[in-house]
């Protein structure tokens, strides 16, 4: 009954992670349709290029582009579904293919910043907990908040200048380099962690006023038990919230970040498709940013029960006190 | 009590002064607790008592500072390092806390909490330590000890999470157990449970008590000796007899005199109430049935009963007795699933929005708690003025002498007025609410635990000012309460209610002094009824009209 129970609700939101995916494609094919003209004619069209438009209607034809938009749609959505992402209007590759390649760098990218993310937030969140009242914890409650407001690409060219141009840490012609990547990481991770650490801070805050932080302390608990167990281990929840919804500031900052850095990726595929104006890829990335974002929060979701024994379903233990006063 | 030989001190506190910031809350208190016996320090909210408390347990929050000597066997925990402090706490002295639906960790199972407190035995893995946890579940009387070691706090009641607590706290056998209101939050049945339980452990493992109360009456029934605090400066110390028998000091006089339990005659006698023609509130053969998570609840089964205008109604019960359900079908918040109520011979029409409204001029609400019924950002004039906006009442400028006539009548200063409810204290909002809900002259009053988040002194003027009121304007009441002595105390009759149901009704002296039902006499039993009491007679002599 309760695995029957937890299991319609697993199914349940992976419903409605699929409905939210599916509303994210039709809504880019939107913007895209709605924008003047079709790829084909800006494309061709170009004084440059001299066609004229009875030249190049069956090539419009051929790619389904005079049909009603809602065909088109149909069209694009079932493909979508069928893991087609169609063909690159410019290098008239796979889609897919352009983007297997490009997406190893990216992810490798991205983890490594939440890595360092999470690694600087418990960091930040220890000290502002721990650290002699006066000074470090002052300190340590600030640095988040300062980080926020400073831009993720001026920290990238101030780390650039810095331990590239002066102190020679690594070279900026080998983006892909161990050192390089850890920097390129520490500039995307930074304002992330910042946010976790703005979250963190204020949940540990929370717990170490509750009761039951003051009644584990009577139990003569050491303050690293005390913080891991009575402080860390409650505000989980929350912290994991907050990475999920940092997966968006990601993807929007890795792309910044790999242009910054001169990294090959998803983001300087987009810049280029933006630029050429490759619908195809740009549908892709921006579809496959909204399932990675779903994905991502359904894993969270998913997450909560295990974290929080109070939102697992009610088991029929004794919650009055009958037994008590039967006793 | 007779001394065999002069006990030693295991706590002698010299000295003592405590501040959060500049604020001073302890004032150069001394006191001693002896092995062995029990100490009860007795105050009100803002006495200091929790922070001596929590300055023994080494508790202290980073804005407070202590001056003075905290000897515990002999060593000065305040000027002890850090290391051997905790080295002393649990295992030394065990913390019994205040409310224990939130003293442990939602987030981790009851047995990962025991173990930290069973780690300070030295026993050599999970596996004992887990036997001697379940060993001692068994000792403090809680049923199936295997299944509430895996067990989360958010699945047991407040009772048994307040017994999980103790055998948390005895577990690493401390010489001395501080219990900070370790009932005050639970059910009144409970709350005798719980201090015979403590009680009990007391005497029979030797381990010294630190009872911190509110309760004068529990504290004279349950302590050996007394420590009376005000305003962080001891009053009065003695023996729990001679403190309870002769109070010295004024402020324990009081005190004495302001607990429900050792006065039941004192409002009914000084008070020429006169009840008025017919019944003010008439409920028949009501029941509700709530549906929750598939399940259905039946909060009130097939209730009857009838108010005398002009007179006292009590609803006792605890938690999930139906007495909130009940006041909720009064109001019309909820429809009854069968049977009919009336209001001053009007229906309760929960279908017809006009009338309901028309009803709740006659029938007005004060709540429980008075820190969360006030909107923080209305003044208090405009809190009290606002039912008469709402009804249209009297016209613009005489609504302010209706106001300050409403202040007068429930002992508040014209100052007020203009101040908001942050700034007064839980007894001023308190009668803020009542003066708010009298404003539009209403013939009943339903009167939802008024007093249970207020001090006993508190608590006795709020009474002294419904029973004044009572007698000018004729007022019903309807009152909520777990507190059978505060029931004993104001009302001319009473309904016990159990799992919605009625166990008994009747005419309060009856009901106090004859009680035909076991569960009546149980939650009688739980009145605190300190030996010292001289008198005798706890029975009401007023009949009431019925």
């Amino acid at each position: 009954m309760t695995r029957n129970t937890s299991l319609s609700q697993a199914a349940r939101r992976i419903g409605q992670a699929l409905v939210v995916i599916l509303l994210a494609y039709s809504f880019t094919f939107l913007i895209i349709s709605v924008l003047p003209g079709d790829p084909i004619s800006n494309m061709l069209l170009d004084p440059e290029n001299g066609f004229t438009e009875e030249e190049i209607a069956p090539i419009i034809a051929h790619y389904g582009l005079d049909r009603p938009v809602l065909e088109q749609w149909w069209m694009a959505i079932s493909r979508f579904a069928l893991g087609d992402l169609g063909i690159s209007l410019r290098s008239n590759r796979p889609v897919s293919s352009m983007l297997l390649e490009a997406l190893p760098s990216t992810l490798l990218l991205a983890g490594s910043a939440m890595l360092v993310a999470l690694l600087l937030a418990l960091l930040i969140a220890y000290a502002s907990q721990n650290l002699p009242r006066r000074w470090g914890q002052g300190v340590a409650r600030v640095l988040p908040a300062l980080s926020l407001s400073v831009p993720s690409f001026v920290i990238g060219l101030v780390l650039i200048q810095v331990f590239a141009f002066q102190l020679g840490l690594f070279r900026i012609t080998q983006p892909n380099s161990l050192a390089a990547t850890f920097f390129a990481a520490l500039a995307l991770g930074i304002p992330v962690s910042a946010q976790i650490a703005e979250v963190l801070i204020a949940n540990l805050d929370h717990e170490a006023g509750q009761e039951y932080f003051a009644v584990a302390q009577a139990r003569g608990l050491r303050r690293s038990q005390l913080f891991l167990r009575h402080q860390l281990r409650p505000s989980a929840l929350p912290v994991v919230t907050m990475i999920a919804l940092s997966i968006g500031e990601l993807l929007g900052g890795s792309l910044i970040t790999e242009t910054i850095f001169g990294r090959k990726g998803v983001g300087s595929l987009v810049q280029s498709a933006v630029v050429t104006q490759d619908f195809p890829v740009l549908q892709s990335v921006v579809s496959l940013a909204a399932v990675v974002f779903v994905l991502v929060n359904l894993l969270a979701d998913l997450l909560y029960p295990l974290l929080d024994p109070r939102l697992r379903r009610r088991d029929t233990a004794a919650r009055d006190d009958t037994a008590e006063r039967l006793a | 009590m007779n001394a065999v030989s002069p006990p030693a001190d295991l706590l002698a506190i010299r000295g003592l002064s405590i501040a959060y910031g500049n604020k001073p809350a302890v004032h150069d208190v001394d006191l001693t607790l002896h092995a062995g016996r029990s100490l009860a320090l007795i105050g009100e909210s803002g006495s200091g008592k929790s922070t001596i408390a929590r300055a023994l347990c080494g508790l202290l929050p980073a804005s407070g500072t202590a001056r003075g000597r905290i000897l515990f066997q002999g060593q000065d925990l305040l000027a002890l390092p850090e290391a051997r402090l905790r080295a002393l706490r649990g295992r030394a002295i065990g913390f019994v806390p205040q409310d224990p639906q939130n003293a442990l960790n939602p987030v981790r199972s009851i047995g990962a909490q025991a173990q930290e407190a069973a780690r300070l035995l030295d026993l050599p893995d999970v596996a004992a330590r887990r036997a001697r946890i379940l060993q001692t579940f068994a000792r403090i009387g809680l049923a199936d000890p295997a299944r509430l070691y895996d067990a989360y706090p958010h699945q047991l009641s407040g009772g048994m999470l307040q017994r999980v607590l103790i055998g948390l706290a005895i577990l690493p056998g401390p010489a001395l157990i501080v219990a900070d209101e370790p009932t005050s939050a639970l059910d009144v049945t409970i709350q005798k449970r719980i201090l015979d339980l403590l009680g009990a452990l007391q005497a029979e493992l030797g381990i010294s008590l630190l009872l911190i109360t509110h309760d004068l009456a529990i504290a004279a029934e349950r302590a050996h000796d007394v420590v009376v605090l005000k305003d962080g400066q001891v009053q009065e110390r003695g023996t729990a007899d001679q403190v309870f028998r002769q109070p010295r000091s004024a402020y324990a006089r009081r005190l004495q005199a302001d607990v429900p339990a050792l006065n039941p005659e004192r409002f009914r006698a000084a008070t020429a109430r006169q009840p008025g023609a017919g019944e003010a509130i008439h409920v028949d053969g009501v029941s509700k049935t709530f549906q929750a998570e598939g399940r259905s609840v039946r909060a009130v089964q097939d209730v009857s009963f009838g108010v005398p205008a002009g007179t006292t109604h009590a609803l006792v019960g605890e938690s999930g007795s139906g007495k909130t359900t009940l006041v909720r079908l009064l109001l019309g918040l909820e429809r009854p699933d069968r049977g009919h109520i009336a209001v001053a011979g009007t229906p309760v029409a929960t279908d017809a929005p006009d009338r309901l409204r028309g009803l709740r001029r006659e029938l007005q609400l004060v709540y429980q708690n008075p820190f969360t019924s006030l909107d923080p950002t209305w003044s208090v004039g405009g809190i009290i003025a606002e039912p008469l906006q709402r009804y249209d009442v009297g016209h613009r400028g005489d609504r302010q002498a209706q106001v300050i006539e409403a202040l007068r009548a429930v002992d508040l200063p014209e100052q007020v007025l203009r101040r908001r409810p942050g700034a007064l204290s839980g007894g001023q909002r308190q009668r803020v609410a009542i003066a708010r809900a009298l404003i539009l002259r209403p013939k009943v009053l339903v009167l939802d635990e008024p007093t249970s988040a207020l001090d006993v002194t508190v608590q006795a003027g709020i009474v002294e000012v419904l029973f004044r009121l009572q007698a000018q304007l004729g007022l019903t009441y309807l009152f909520v309460s777990h507190d059978l002595a505060l029931i004993r105390q104001l009302a001319d009759s009473v309904t016990v209610l159990r799992h919605g149901q009625v166990v008994e009704q009747g005419p309060v002296a009856q009901i106090f002094s004859r009680p035909r039902e076991a569960y009546t006499r149980l939650l009688l039993d739980s009145i605190p009824r300190p030996a010292a009491a001289s008198r005798e007679s706890f029975l009401v002599d007023q009949e009431t009209e019925n």
